[in-house]
């Protein structure tokens, strides 16, 4: 009986503080109310019985990505700047074709979706994911890292102001001797990129 | 014990309202939000199917659909961040170099 009080509680949070997100206009109120979203969503993995991975999604979700987003936001400076309107039509098709989508979404889910409750215990701690994760998926995790490396080569390519060729003549001048010790080739090449 | 059909509405609703948002707004920042919050509704998903099932495979894809948002948000954040300093905007309207 508590579950289902959290859940409805928990639930209406997390869309209540998705909309704002929507309807919004300031962006910096819009990434805060994403925040709270996903802390409702943790929850809602903490009530499906998998608390690591409600860890997960406010360390990382929550604690990271998000932190990127505002950053981003405060660095643009994009509270002077007052969004555009969106053009009539394309609100008006926008609102109807979603709201279309999300009742035939729930009206099948409603009529095909699983109703009854699983049987037995689920075990999903850290320990278990963690087994899973090393034995059968380790190629896969591999895999992320190396994603995760191009990634950030790619945003520091991205996002630097001056171009590739303006440090390439002197690669000493722009490796300064901070924190790195006498770097790898590959560490080495990222900082005459950037 | 709460019905997982129950989730999978809740799910529903979040991939609906992230629809709405990138249909409607043309900040390129809360679009990007919006597709976050798509994304959450996805993992929810499959993590309420893990529970029905009983298989651990779908808290294992959550784990990698984050390692992954996170990639795709900072790539997406330093592509915007050039954009601005290109046009002095992130109104996606106006980002039309390659549209004709």
């Amino acid at each position: 009986m508590i579950s289902f009080i959290i859940f409805f509680f928990f639930a209406a949070v997390a869309v209540i503080f998705a909309a704002m997100v929507v309807l919004h206009r300031n962006p910096v109120v819009g990434a805060l109310s994403l925040v709270a979203s996903f802390f409702a969503l943790a929850v809602m993995y903490v009530l499906l019985e998998a608390p690591f991975l409600a860890a997960l999604q406010v360390i990382v979700y929550a604690g990271a990505i998000m932190v990127l987003f505002l950053f981003v936001i405060m660095l643009l400076n994009l509270q002077h700047q007052a969004e555009p309107h969106t053009r009539p039509v394309q609100q008006f098709l926008g609102y109807t074709s979603s709201a279309a989508f999300g009742l035939a979404l729930i009206y099948y889910l409603a009529k095909f979706g699983v109703t009854k409750l699983p049987e037995g215990v689920f075990v999903a701690d850290a320990r278990t994911v963690g087994i899973r994760m090393f034995e059968a998926y380790i190629f896969p995790f591999e895999m992320v890292s190396i994603l995760l490396l191009a990634a950030i080569v790619g945003a520091l390519i991205l996002s630097g102001r001056t171009g590739i060729s303006s440090t390439q003549g002197s690669p000493s001048a722009s490796v300064p001797s901070t924190k790195m010790p006498p770097a790898t080739p590959a560490s080495t090449h990222s900082e005459e990129v950037r | 014990m709460i019905p997982t059909h129950w989730f999978l509405i809740l799910s529903a609703i979040l991939f609906t309202i992230g629809v709405c948002g990138v249909l409607t707004r043309r900040n390129g920042i809360t679009i990007f939000m919006c597709i976050e919050l798509m994304v959450n509704a996805v993992n929810l998903t499959f993590v309420a199917y893990a529970r029905q099932f009983h298989q651990i495979h779908g808290l294992i894809f959550v784990f990698f659909i984050m390692a992954i948002a996170a990639a795709e948000a900072a790539v997406g954040l330093a592509i915007f961040i050039s954009l601005f300093h290109h046009r002095h905007t992130i109104d996606v309207d106006e980002a039309n170099l390659m549209r004709w």
